[in-house]
C-alpha cells in the first residue's frame, strides 16, 4: 500500500478505540476473581479474539460485583 | 416526580460505574470512524490485483455513497447487537437480584421505574448514535465534499428509532422473563420473526426491521419517503404499545 | 390500636396451601416474633403485607388501612428488611441511603439528617467503600438503615438474623431494642433464643396454621419455670454458693453446672 499516510486519520483513532477496549476488557477480567458468567480462561479468550463484541459481552455480563 | 428524578439519576449512575456509557461510546465512536473507512480501503485493496489470465479487478472509485451504504450496514448490524447486549440487562438484572425491592417498599410506583428505565436507556442510545453519525460524516465531508443525499432527515432518524424500539421490546422482555437470558433471547426471537416476515414483500412497507438499514435507499433517492413512512409509524407505535405493556405486566409481577 | 392486623388470609401456590386462614394483631410498640420453621410460609406472608405478592383470601390492615396487591400506599407506614437484602453494588453506603431517602420523598435536609443518624446507629458512618465489597453483616445492617429511613410505623424484618454470625447478630438484636417503643416491629425467625431476648410477643406458624399466640409475659406465666440460670463475671465456687441458698432454706432440687457457652466465649474472643 503506497499512501497509508491517506489513512492514518481513520487508522490512529480505530487502532486506539480497538486497543482500548481490548486492554481494558482484558486489565478488568485479570484483576478479578469472579465473573456473573463463565471464567477466566472463557474471557481471556473472548476479549482477545472477538473484537469489539467479545469487551462488550464482558462488561454486560461477564464483571461480577466489585 | 422526585422519585422519578431520584431513580434516573440512579440509572445515569450505574451507566457509568457499570462502564456502559465508556463501552457504547466507544463502539459507536469506532463505528463512525470504520464506516468511512471500510469505503475507501476495500476498492484499493482489491484494484490492480492480477487474478491470472490476463484478468485485473477494476474497481470504480469510492463515492460519498459507499461510505453511507457503510454506515448503515455497520449501525444496523454490529450497532444494534452492542445495544442490544448492553441493554439486556436493564430490567432483567435488578429482577433476578431483586434490588428493586428495597425501593418499591419505599413507595416508589412500578411505572415510574419502567419510564424511568426507557428514558436513560434511550438518552444513552440517542447519544451514542449521534456520535457516531456526527464522526461518520465528519470523514465521509472530508474525503468526499460536497456529496448530495436526498431525505437525510428521515434516513438518519429511522436506525434511531429502530433502537428505541429495541430498548422497549427488551425493557418488556426483561419485565416477562426476570432474566438477562430471557430479555436477550426475546429480542432475537421477535428480531428473527421480523426477518423471516420480510421475505413477503406485501410485509416488507410495515415491517419495522426495514428501518435498521434499508433507509439508505432514500439517500441515494432509489426509493421515496411514502415506502418508509407506514413502517415507521408502526415501529413508533410499537414502542408506546410496548412500554405500556411492561406496565401493565410489571404491575402484575410478583417480586 | 392495632398497627397491623391479619384476618383469615390464605394463600395457596397451586395446590399446595401455604398460608391457611391465619389471622394475628400487632399492637402498637410491640416487637412481635413470628416463628416457623423454614418453608413455613413466614415469607409469604410478610411479602403479603406489603403488597408484593396476591392473596388469595382474607385482609390486611396496616396503620387501619387496607392492604392492596401491587399498589404501595400502605408502605410509607411500612420499612422491609428481606431476609438477604440486596443493592446496588457499585453504590457507597451514603449514596444509597440518600437514593432511598429521596425516593421516600424526604426533604433534602431531612434526608441528609436521617441518612447520618441511622449510619451512625447501626455503625456504618466510617465505611465508605462500595457496597458490593461489604460483608454479609454488613449489609443486614444497612438493609436494617433503610428500612428505618422513612420513620416507619412498622418494621417487618424477615430473618433478619439467620444469616449472621454470632457477632453480627448480637448487634442486629441490639438494633431492633435500641429502636423498641418508637417503632412497631414484626420479625420472623427461627431462632427461638433471639425471640427470647427481644419479643414482647409471639406467634407460631406452623403448617400454615397459626397454632400459638400470645404475649411473652402471659407464656411465662402460664408455663411457669421451675427453675433459674445463674452467671457470674468470674469463675464461682459452687459449693459456696449452694451453701448461702441452703442456709436461706431455698436449697434447690437439683444442680448442674454449666459448661461455658459457645456463644458466649465467641463474643468474648473475636471482638
Amino acid at each position: 500500500m503506497e499512501n497509508l499516510q491517506e489513512y492514518l486519520p481513520f487508522l490512529i483513532p480505530l487502532a486506539v478505540i480497538q486497543l482500548g477496549l481490548m486492554l481494558s476488557s482484558l486489565i478488568h477480567v485479570l484483576r478479578h476473581k469472579t465473573y456473573r458468567v463463565g471464567n477466566r480462561v472463557l474471557w481471556v479468550v473472548l476479549c482477545l479474539v472477538v473484537s469489539v463484541i467479545g469487551p462488550v459481552l464482558y462488561f454486560a455480563i461477564g464483571k461480577g460485583d466489585e | 416526580m422526585k422519585a422519578f428524578i431520584a431513580f434516573t439519576k440512579k440509572e445515569f449512575t450505574e451507566s457509568l460505574r457499570t462502564y456502559r456509557l465508556v463501552i457504547l461510546a466507544a463502539v459507536f465512536l469506532m463505528l463512525g470512524v470504520m464506516s468511512p473507512l471500510i469505503a475507501k480501503i476495500f476498492p484499493e485493496l482489491f484494484s490492480g490485483v492480477d487474478m491470472g489470465g490476463g484478468l485485473t479487478i477494476i474497481m470504480p472509485e469510492p463515492t460519498v455513497m459507499d461510505s453511507w451504504i457503510q454506515f448503515f450496514s455497520n449501525v444496523g448490524q454490529m450497532g444494534m447487537l452492542a445495544l442490544i447486549i448492553s441493554f439486556s440487562g436493564i430490567m432483567a438484572n435488578e429482577l433476578s437480584r431483586g434490588t428493586l425491592i428495597n425501593l418499591l417498599t419505599k413507595g416508589m410506583k412500578r411505572h415510574t421505574v419502567i419510564l424511568s428505565k426507557f428514558l436513560s436507556a434511550s438518552t444513552l442510545w440517542t447519544a451514542s448514535y449521534l456520535l457516531c453519525l456526527a464522526v461518520c460524516y465528519a470523514y465521509t465531508e472530508y474525503y468526499w465534499p460536497g456529496g448530495v443525499l436526498h431525505n437525510a432527515f428521515f434516513a438518519f432518524l429511522a436506525p434511531w428509532l429502530f433502537g428505541e424500539f429495541l430498548i422497549a421490546l427488551l425493557i418488556l422482555g426483561g419485565v416477562l422473563f426476570g432474566s438477562y437470558t430471557g430479555s436477550l433471547l426475546s429480542c432475537f426471537g421477535v428480531i428473527v420473526s421480523m426477518l423471516i416476515l420480510n421475505i413477503f414483500p406485501a410485509a416488507q412497507k410495515y415491517n419495522p426491521i426495514v428501518l435498521a438499514g434499508d433507509t439508505l435507499q432514500l439517500l441515494n433517492a432509489q426509493k421515496e419517503l411514502p415506502d418508509f413512512i407506514p413502517a415507521a409509524i408502526l415501529c413508533a407505535a410499537s414502542v408506546v404499545l410496548l412500554l405500556a405493556l411492561s406496565v401493565v405486566a410489571f404491575n402484575k409481577k410478583r417480586i | 390500636m392495632n398497627t397491623l392486623s391479619v384476618k383469615e388470609l390464605t394463600k395457596s401456590f397451586g395446590a399446595n396451601k401455604v398460608i391457611d386462614g391465619i389471622s394475628f394483631d400487632v399492637p402498637e410498640g410491640c416487637i412481635f416474633g413470628f416463628i416457623g420453621a423454614n418453608g413455613a410460609g413466614k415469607t409469604t406472608t410478610m411479602k403479603m403485607i406489603l403488597g408484593l405478592l396476591p392473596s388469595d383470601s382474607g385482609e390486611i390492615l396496616v396503620c387501619g388501612e387496607k392492604v392492596s396487591f401491587g399498589a404501595t400506599k400502605t408502605n410509607r407506614h411500612i420499612g422491609y428488611l428481606p431476609d438477604v437484602p440486596e443493592f446496588y453494588g457499585y453504590m457507597r453506603p451514603k449514596e444509597y441511603l440518600r437514593l432511598c431517602g429521596e425516593i421516600a420523598d424526604l426533604d433534602s435536609a431531612e434526608n441528609n439528617r436521617r441518612v447520618s443518624e441511622l449510619l451512625d446507629m447501626v455503625g456504618l458512618s466510617e465505611v465508605n467503600k462500595k457496597i458490593g465489597s461489604f460483608s454479609r453483616g454488613m449489609k443486614q445492617r444497612l438493609g436494617m438503615a433503610q428500612a428505618l429511613l422513612n420513620e416507619p410505623k412498622l418494621l417487618i424484618c424477615d430473618e433478619p438474623t439467620s444469616a449472621l454470625d454470632p457477632a453480627g447478630r448480637k448487634e442486629i438484636l441490639d438494633i431492633l431494642k435500641r429502636i423498641k417503643g418508637k417503632t412497631t416491629v414484626v420479625f420472623s425467625t427461627h431462632i427461638l433464643a433471639d425471640v427470647e431476648r427481644i419479643c414482647d410477643r409471639v406467634a407460631v406458624l406452623h403448617k400454615g396454621k397459626i397454632v400459638l399466640e400470645k404475649a411473652m409475659d402471659d407464656l411465662k406465666i402460664q408455663h411457669k419455670s421451675k427453675s433459674i440460670t445463674l452467671e457470674y463475671e468470674s469463675e464461682v465456687d459452687s459449693d459456696e454458693i449452694l451453701r448461702v441458698l441452703g442456709d436461706n432454706g431455698l436449697a434447690p432440687a437439683r444442680v448442674e453446672r454449666a459448661d461455658i457457652s459457645i456463644e458466649s466465649l465467641y463474643l468474648e474472643v473475636a471482638k
